[in-house]
């Protein structure tokens, strides 16, 4: 079949025996070898984690290609932008990435500032870095439950869940919803942290430290965890550089790459933030970088909430609902749970920006699976699938 | 052979460690909140922000502080309010407040807008409805009936009551 068929755009066929594929299908079979089977994965499969399609060429059990299908769950978030004021768009910061919804607010609240040039009062900084490493714990724990449920321990999840519980609580305090956060505005933070708040997250750091002490003896230790894991899915320097993947899939190819240190915004450049580096690049290298990665969060806001100002929480003048961004172009990147979470901006003085072009480190993550899971065993793709931490609404976006 | 034996015995203890956190999770109070017969306290619901609500007027609580000055109409991202004013120039006070709880994504825009204070959200963490229709309030009449039905605010009532008094 060559070129879109009109007549049969969907390929179901009443003839017994000729299913024409769509689109991807059809490609992917023209180099498909005669007698492999061609297997797909999803869009609706439990380990994809959302609505990702995965197309592979099976020999036997071995995974000779693999080609990830996107676009199941493409919501024009890029789109919307364009045509509502900076100030209507920001909520849809929240929707980008559900697990990871500040890091989102932050790289576009910040292209912002950095083109209108708004100074951020110094309490909202801190309090900006306190929402951030509490979304990124949350959206670690979350990641450490789908992963082990993905290679076969169902019950950890609902430990992690018990934790996001209690970051839920404290993150709705200040941002008054539970998932969609809508926290930062231009200019500051949309509400001061109370008594409460700050308590609970006080409170929160141990436990948490006892609760990864848990986890170690729960899976990481774990025999039969480790054996599934070490050793599956090496990505080296040389891979993760040359499809630009960013977050622990970066650090734990050994390259110390952290935007937080790298181009430093907020006050993370004053917090010292530890980056944990050294682990093999192996599944289980990405599984461990991650976990001491929430360490390494407990201790930046056990840092930020001992140096907190006090003080104002939003600029004086802060923009209006109305506010037309000055004409120019920003590129504002931070470091979100999955890696480098950009927004470029780009305005022509008008009511409503030009472009809006969001960079989701999901995709560029998704994008090392083709490579990484060639001539690998079909249960160790779906680990190094899993190992990715992918959220398909961000990859879509 | 020795280090064989050595690492499958280490890995049987790893398996042991793991299953005697489980025993201790198993044997340890249960945390789940099991929602119709008991619910969550009520320090962590005043926190979330549903559904708008008016909020009290300063000297008869039954009328609304708004002026009609659409000012959250012009904020909201989900065009989800429509505020009809009256058509008597002198009454500021708008005869139909409609609220769309469908299009609204509880941004806050409106409620960081508002010149008055007129608009609060609302801790309606238990909201049902069986059709569209049902999601669409009329805030106007949602305010009368909350001010008949508790005309003075207990001390506390959340933030709607903290502005209604302030």
């Amino acid at each position: 079949m060559t070129g879109f068929n009109f007549i049969n755009p969907f390929g179901v066929s009443d003839e017994p025996g000729t299913y024409l594929g769509d689109f991807y299908t059809d490609n992917f079979e023209k180099k498909a070898t005669a007698g492999n089977v061609i297997l797909n994965l999803g869009p609706q499969h439990p380990s994809t984690h959302g609505v990702l399609r995965v197309l592979v060429e099976l020999y036997g059990e071995y995974v000779l290609r693999a080609e990830p299908v996107l676009g199941y769950l493409h919501r024009m978030q890029e789109k919307m932008g364009e045509v509502k004021t900076p100030y209507q768009y920001l909520p849809n910061m929240g929707r980008v990435d559900y697990l990871n919804p500040i890091a989102w607010n932050w790289a576009f609240a910040g292209a912002v500032e950095t083109l209108a040039g708004i100074e951020v009062p110094e309490r909202a900084e801190y309090l900006r870095v306190i929402a951030a490493e509490l979304n990124r714990v949350s959206s670690h724990l979350l990641w450490w439950g789908a992963f082990v449920m993905d290679l076969g321990g169902v019950t950890p999840i609902l430990y992690a869940f018990e934790e996001r519980e209690k970051l839920n609580d404290i993150t709705q305090i200040v941002t008054g919803s539970r998932l969609t956060l809508n926290y930062f505005r231009f200019g500051g933070v949309g509400q001061d942290g109370d008594a409460r708040f700050f308590k609970l997250i006080e409170e929160f750091i141990p436990y948490m430290r006892e609760r990864l002490k848990m986890y170690t003896g729960l899976v990481t230790d774990n025999v039969i965890f480790r054996r599934r894991l070490e050793g599956v899915g090496p990505m080296d320097e040389s891979l993760c550089l040359r499809y630009g993947a960013t977050g622990p899939i970066l650090r734990a190819a050994g390259v110390n790459y952290d935007t937080r240190l790298a181009i430093p915004y907020g006050v993370y450049d004053r917090l010292e933030c530890p980056v944990p580096t050294g682990q093999p690049n192996d599944c289980f290298g990405r599984y461990m970088i991650r976990l001491l990665e929430i360490e390494a969060s407990l201790t930046i806001l056990e840092r930020a909430l001992a140096s907190i100002p006090e003080g104002p929480t939003l600029v004086a003048k802060a923009p209006k609902p109305t506010y037309k961004l000055p004409a120019g172009e920003v590129y504002f990147a931070v470091e979100g749970a999955r890696g480098q979470v950009g927004c470029h901006i780009v305005s022509d003085g008008g009511k409503t920006p030009y472009r809006v072009k969001l960079r989701a480190p999901g995709f560029s993550n998704l994008s090392l699976f083709a490579e990484a899971a060639q001539g690998t065993i079909l249960a160790d793709a779906i680990a190094i699938l899993g190992s990715l931490d992918l959220v398909i609404p961000e990859v879509d976006r | 052979m020795i280090r064989a034996i050595w690492d499958n015995l280490k890995g049987l203890y790893s398996l042991l460690v793991g299953m005697k956190i489980t025993l201790i999770f198993l044997f340890s109070p249960q945390k789940t909140v099991h929602y119709p017969r008991k619910t969550v306290e009520r320090e962590n619901l005043i926190t979330y922000r549903g559904p708008l609500e008016l909020t009290r007027g300063k000297t008869d609580p039954a009328v609304t502080r708004c002026i009609s000055c659409q000012m959250c109409v012009k904020a909201c991202p989900g065009h989800c309010l429509t505020v009809v004013k009256n058509p008597e120039k002198s009454v500021k006070a708008p005869i139909e407040w409609k609220y769309d709880f469908t299009l609204c994504c509880l941004c806050g825009a409106c409620v960081e807008t508002c010149p008055t204070s007129a608009l609060a959200f609302s801790h309606r963490i238990y909201l049902v409805a069986r059709t569209r229709e049902e999601l669409i309030f009329d805030l106007l009449a949602d305010l009368k009936a909350r001010v008949e039905e508790t005309p003075v605010l207990p001390g506390e009532e959340g933030a709607s009551a903290e502005a209604a008094q302030g």
